[in-house]
């Protein structure tokens, strides 16, 4: 389905394996990092619209309240709202929509090179540029494991690579979502705050799981490219968009919400 | 409570991402072919991987003469994908057995079947290694062969295994390893297994032992059974080259160079070697020097070999656009091609018979198998025959 973009990002790790000494993983980080520093603008942009949106949470919440019989008005003032705080509410999901190609294009690009069914490296077969002929299969031995079979009995190790999926998605799903926003000091504000809480909570449980369990079923070669994908998630986060919300005119980091309530 | 819409969306992408992955194939199982059929023609039976199951088909008819397991649906099996070996009493055959449990591990299973009634007479899918039990851990793509009672067979987990062919017994002390998947079907003459590696090695083992004799290394992976005639192999490899190998020292006596790999096996017929590449070149060349002496492009995308007829005037190609081509041997010249139905991919090696030759398609909604008559492609029979109906 994704074949335009798998194509293409196929023979770039076979260019970048034949240029890092044969090195599969490497080829693979080198790419998965290429790919973050692609979409890095998107995925400020989705986290600055995310924070905004948290911030906003309460009032939002409180149109919802204040117009819960009046479906019309309640859209029109949210959407008074939205363009006060210059917010827009898809900015925060088309991001997300044009990268899932892009991943899922990077995932049958990685099963193109480390073979992992025969039909689709024959598939890859007519696709390959003429310079990287007899690049394929990559080396698909790494640490003992064999990229491209799935973690089971004949290479236990592998079994660690889902749970560092876990870990690492995690970690980065914690950095990277905003806490949700203290309540205002209203008795009713609350249980609003608290059920954003919840369902922000439920999100960062239930994606890191989903990978989990996606990559104990396929090659372990995925398995390392999602952990080496929140690795280089994380690290742009301290490099990047910490420096961006400390920036003056920058959206600050919530502040904790014990430290207001004191 | 009330739910805020926007927490609405991670959920929605979820399930998005899920159903994207099912599209993109990822999530894929079984559902969609992971390889293709293959089967064998002996003595006036055809002996056909079908997915779930193998069939025995008169040959003349198609009429089943019986199949393994009888109900796929009671008694499962896994996917058949690979061609039978024959000999006189067995056939022998691989499949893949999905996961049990979530955590489970396919099961890749070699199984051993009485050949006039199919009946179940060994499987095999571990070996007791004398530190443990090992597996056969990946899926065999390619067919085995036979030869004094052994039985070999390359696997995806690097491994070539050698079986008894009596009891299923692994005859050789440890499985041969090679550096990367096996998906080659070997080839045994006088005691030697040659095998080809996607290591980018050729081996000449030993068949008691499972010895290195030597081995060949190239720029590109080994992935079909090399021809051996006149004491030499001709074999193609994923570099865009045919190779031709002295089959006692495995040196090089010449190659030849394409613009795309060599996946089916190449065809020798005297002093003239036919080959064709995965971009559908077909390519005749002279078998002692290599210089091309025809050649003929079919624009199609081509993954199998191809088959020759009796007396070497016909040369039988399949193509991903379910096609099969009859090409005239002396110059190229198309004399027939046989359509496929829609969606139709021939990726196995064409069989040939007394005069029909046998084609074996992928994702075929009306027939799997298909004789077709060899001087004019007319359809003699399909199989499944129901589906005619």
């Amino acid at each position: 389905m994704f074949d335009f973009i798998s194509y293409p990002m196929a023979n770039l790790i076979l260019f970048l394996y034949n240029l890092l000494g044969q090195s599969t993983v490497a080829a693979i980080s080198v790419l998965t990092l290429l790919i973050n520093l692609l979409i890095l603008p998107l995925t400020l942009q989705q986290q600055k619209s995310t924070r905004k949106m948290q911030e906003f949470q309460p009032q939002i919440e409180k149109l919802q309240k204040k117009y819960a019989n009046d479906k019309e008005r309640l859209s029109q003032e949210q959407m008074k709202l939205y363009q006060e705080a210059g917010i827009n509410p898809m900015a925060g999901c088309l991001p997300l929509l044009i990268q899932m190609p892009i991943w899922f294009g990077l995932i049958a690009a990685i099963r193109y090179c480390i073979p992992t069914t025969p039909l689709e490296v024959f598939q890859f077969s007519q696709h390959i540029y003429k310079w990287f002929v007899g690049t394929v299969p990559l080396q698909s031995t790494f640490l003992g494991m064999d990229l491209g079979l799935p973690p089971g009995p004949s290479q236990p190790l592998a079994y660690a690579l889902p749970v560092l999926v876990l870990v690492t998605s995690w970690l980065q799903q914690k950095l990277l979502t905003p806490p949700t926003p203290a309540a205002s000091g209203s008795s009713s504000d609350p249980p609003q705050a608290s059920a954003s809480a919840q369902q922000m909570k439920m999100m960062q449980t239930m994606m890191p799981l989903m990978m989990m369990m996606f990559t104990l079923q396929y090659s372990t070669g995925l398995s390392i490219y999602f952990i080496i994908s929140s690795v280089i998630r994380i690290v742009q986060y301290y490099f990047v968009q910490r420096r961006q919300n400390d920036e003056p005119g920058g959206t600050k980091r919530l502040a904790e919400p014990k430290k207001q309530k004191s | 409570m009330n739910r805020s819409r926007i927490w609405r969306w991670p959920i929605a992408l979820a399930m998005l991402a899920a159903l994207l992955l099912g599209a993109s194939g990822c999530a894929g199982g079984n559902a969609r072919a992971t390889s293709w059929t293959g089967a064998t023609l002996v003595e006036g039976t055809l002996y056909a991987a079908d997915q779930a199951q193998v069939v025995a088909l008169n040959a003349e008819d198609g009429e089943q003469l019986w199949a393994f397991p009888r109900d796929p649906e009671e008694d499962g099996r896994g996917a058949f994908y690979v061609a039978p070996a024959v000999d006189g009493e067995h056939v022998i055959v691989a499949s893949q057995m999905p996961p049990s449990g979530f955590f489970g591990q396919p099961r890749n299973v070699v199984w051993a079947l009485d050949r006039e009634t199919g009946r179940e007479v060994w499987f095999f899918d571990k070996v007791n290694k004398a530190d443990g039990t090992d597996r056969a851990v990946g899926q065999y793509v390619e067919g085995g062969a036979i030869s004094d009672g052994i039985f070999v067979i390359g696997n995806s987990d690097n491994n070539v295994y050698a079986l008894d062919v009596e009891s299923g017994a692994p005859r050789w002390g440890a499985p041969f390893k090679t550096d990367h998947r096996v998906w080659a079907t070997p080839l045994i003459v006088d005691g030697t297994v040659y095998i080809g590696s996607m290591d980018r090695r050729l081996y000449a083992l030993d068949l008691a032992s499972g010895r290195v004799r030597w081995d060949f290394y190239t720029d590109g992976a080994f992935a079909s059974a090399p021809v051996l005639q006149n004491g030499i192999l001709y074999i193609g490899a994923f570099d865009n080259r045919l190779y031709a190998i002295d089959a006692e020292t495995g040196t090089e006596l010449w190659h030849f160079e394409s613009d795309g790999w060599f996946w089916g096996s190449p065809v020798v017929d005297g002093d003239v070697v036919y080959a064709v590449d995965v971009k559908g070149n077909v390519f005749a060349m002279d078998a002692t020097t290599g210089d091309e002496i025809w050649h003929e492009a079919r624009d199609v995308a081509v993954r199998a070999g191809m088959a020759l007829n009796e007396d070497g005037s016909r040369l039988f190609v399949g193509g991903q656009n379910g096609a099969l081509y009859a090409l005239d041997t002396s110059d190229g010249y198309l004399m027939w091609s046989a359509e496929g139905e829609n969606q139709t991919q021939v990726l196995s090696t064409p069989i040939v018979g007394e005069s029909v030759v046998y084609e074996l398609v992928l994702y075929g909604e009306s027939y799997r198998i298909r004789a077709l008559h060899m001087e004019n492609g007319r359809e003699s029979w399909t199989y499944p025959h129901d589906a005619e109906e």
